[in-house]
């Protein structure tokens, strides 16, 4: 549970297809790759051989069959693995194919009752069958972690657990306090750092100082970036967070603007920002795995320092 | 938004993917409760009374009936919308009303609805497309006439969401068809900017299942010799996410739009690019897309207003009058 390293992750939203800028720019590219687990893996790899030090993913099939492969060539530190479940577009479109919501979980319900760790189901079953939120949580979160221990067995260290943006932002809109803690709790009794993606991080911050979750204890994703794509409510508002929130491991997603941004411009303003611990960022090119992360490693000198501050840094 | 320190009363019926997400996003403004939800699944009641302890659960619209309702948000199925709606005015549940979109299944429905709707509170579609700040931009540059003449355009609403789906398979039924699914929103967007317009000819493809179409293509004529084309589906492979968009041919250049970015191409200039990125897209709280929570502020301060918001049902009938000439000209 290191929370002092700065980090530089590799993303994998352009190993789904994904681009905030472009859906059309996407599908051109994702075409072109054509969907290839093995040309995603070296460009993991590559990043890691280049200054990254983890991969961020959604759990789905294909980053699970990454990370295997990835692993299994690697040579020095453990790669850290941020994992984020659950894949927000697996699960809609599961929906869509088991005729909507209600159809979803209770697939998902048999999914997970057959390959869960069998304590967790046991222990949560009284509250399973009152559909207690805490314990569908408990073994939902078990049902994930046991799919990312089934690939994850060499090399690699589960970092942190995050639970998807959605999920994150509807817990809040719900203001469910109890789910959260017992999300907090139940990780940190499998000694992996709970961590929450988030596109409201100053609601987030106000939420969790209200319900004194411990900041320290947890990881958060959020977008930070020159231009405040995706910083709602506002760039200003988000920084401002960001000085309230320095204690947490502080994970900058976006950081390019979904590439609107060239890296060189986003390294100006991230070594502006107090209070980040690290940052993300997708590749979908072996140039861009390449000269990306060396760019970063050298552009925000104090990488390597253990108690990293970004404001101290002069460039 | 309310300025007395009073809280809207609002319930939500159906808890599809839309019913929560509406619900999850009501539950953030400071001036609404969320005090009653209807569902006909048992499961999803008995998720939503964990979640909402103070609202009322219920499988039974009915149920609101009593409870002093300011607003109902309607996100059943589209083929239901008629007769909840109905049961809304008719019951007298709440003056105000927002529907996912479409209105109805069928214009006649739709009228109807209007009637109803006349004499009651404010009233709203939920055609969120237009509140991206593309689309929004795209009507701004065509209003102020930079394409000059209009001459034609196309529009596409393409989604994968049954790409996989093997034919025969009932589970697209439910959703009513493509038209209404997909093509409702790109329809809607080309009433919004191009005013009326009639459907020419059209067609269908029906894979899955003779009762829901999967592909349409239809052609319109609008006003001053306008001549439009629609390509909808959701059987397209690739599009994770439903993308919609236009492409605008005027006398002095072309105009394409989705809901990622904006590019003007003018005669004798070099093309101009926007992305969202370039037109401010935050918003207060960020849940599905900026849009949602852009149309639910809408909504409200119409409410607090008086006034009608901009995709009413009247504005909505347009959109239902189309897409019932193009499944005639299906037929």
């Amino acid at each position: 549970m290191t929370s002092t390293q700065f980090s530089l992750l590799v993303g994998d939203n352009p190993f789904h297809g994904i681009s905030h800028l472009s859906q059309q720019r996407a599908r051109t590219r994702f075409d072109q790759s054509q969907e290839n687990v093995q040309h995603a893996a070296n460009l993991v790899a590559l990043s890691l051989e280049n200054g990254a030090d983890g991969f961020m993913f959604s759990v789905d099939q294909t980053t699970l069959s990454i990370i295997e492969q990835v692993s299994q060539n690697h040579n020095g530190d453990p790669i850290r693995l941020y994992a984020i479940a659950p894949y927000a577009y697996e699960y809609v479109r599961k929906a869509t194919q088991n005729g909507g919501v209600s159809g979803l979980a209770k697939n998902l319900a048999k999914e997970m009752l057959f390959s869960s760790n069998i304590k967790v189901v046991a222990s949560n079953a009284a509250g399973l069958l009152r559909l207690n939120l805490s314990a569908l949580l408990k073994t939902y979160v078990a049902y994930e972690l046991s799919r990312i221990k089934a690939v994850a067995k060499k090399n690699v260290i589960l970092e942190s657990f995050m639970l998807h943006e959605i999920i994150t932002d509807m817990t809040l809109a719900l203001n469910l306090k109890d789910l959260c803690k017992t999300y907090i709790t139940f990780l940190e009794e499998q000694n992996i750092r709970p961590g929450f993606e988030t596109r409201n991080f100053p609601y987030l911050v106000n939420k969790f100082r209200e319900w004194n979750i411990d900041f320290s204890k947890i990881t958060l994703t959020s977008a930070f970036n020159k231009v405040g794509f995706q910083m709602c409510p506002s760039k200003q508002e988000c920084e401002e967070a960001l000085s309230r929130a320095c204690e947490a491991e502080v994970i900058a997603m976006s950081v390019l603007a979904a590439g609107y941004l060239k890296p060189a411009d986003a390294v100006g303003y991230l070594t502006g920002l107090s209070g980040l611990s690290g940052l993300v960022i997708g590749v979908s090119k072996e140039r861009q795995a390449t000269e990306t992360f060396r760019l970063f490693k050298s552009g925000l000198p104090s990488v390597e320092l253990s108690d990293y501050v970004l404001s101290e840094v002069k460039m | 938004m309310l300025t007395d320190g009073s809280r809207l009363r609002v319930g939500v019926i159906g808890l599809g993917k839309m019913g929560v997400m509406h619900a999850c996003l009501l539950n953030t403004f400071p001036h609404v409760t969320v005090a009653a939800l209807c569902d006909k699944g048992t499961l999803m009641r008995k998720i939503a009374k964990k979640a909402f302890p103070n609202a009322i659960i219920t499988g039974e619209i009915g149920r609101f009936a009593d409870l002093d309702l300011d607003a109902v948000c309607v996100a059943t199925p589209i083929p239901v919308h008629y007769q909840i709606i109905k049961e809304v005015y008719g019951r007298g549940i709440a003056p105000n009303v927002f529907a996912e979109k479409t209105l109805t299944s069928s214009f006649r429905q739709s009228l109807e609805l209007c009637a109803l709707a006349e004499n009651s509170g404010v009233n709203m579609v939920g055609y969120m497309k237009r509140f991206a700040v593309t689309f929004n931009k795209a009507k701004e540059l065509l209003n102020e006439h930079v394409l000059g003449d209009l001459v034609s355009f196309e529009g596409y609403a393409f989604s994968s969401d049954f790409s996989e789906v093997p034919k025969g398979s009932k589970i697209s039924e439910a959703r009513g068809g493509v038209i209404e699914d997909l093509g409702s929103h790109v329809v809607d967007l080309a009433v919004w900017i191009f005013g009326d317009l009639t459907v020419e000819s059209a067609t269908a493809n029906y894979r899955c299942t003779p009762r829901s179409e999967d592909d349409v293509t239809f052609y319109v004529n609008g006003l001053d010799g306008l001549q439009g084309k629609f390509e909808v589906s959701w059987r397209k492979s690739g599009y994770r996410m439903p993308e919609f968009g236009l492409t605008v041919h005027g006398t002095m250049g072309a105009l394409h739009v989705n809901d990622d970015e904006l590019r003007l191409e003018l005669s004798q200039s070099p093309p101009t690019r926007w992305y969202r990125h370039d037109m401010d897209d935050n918003v207060r709280f960020l849940l599905g897309g900026p849009e949602y929570y852009r149309e639910t502020m809408h909504f409200f301060n119409s409410i607090a207003s008086g006034a009608h918001t901009i995709s009413d049902f009247r504005s909505a009938l347009k959109v239902d009058f189309l897409l019932e000439q193009v499944r005639e000209k299906c037929r």
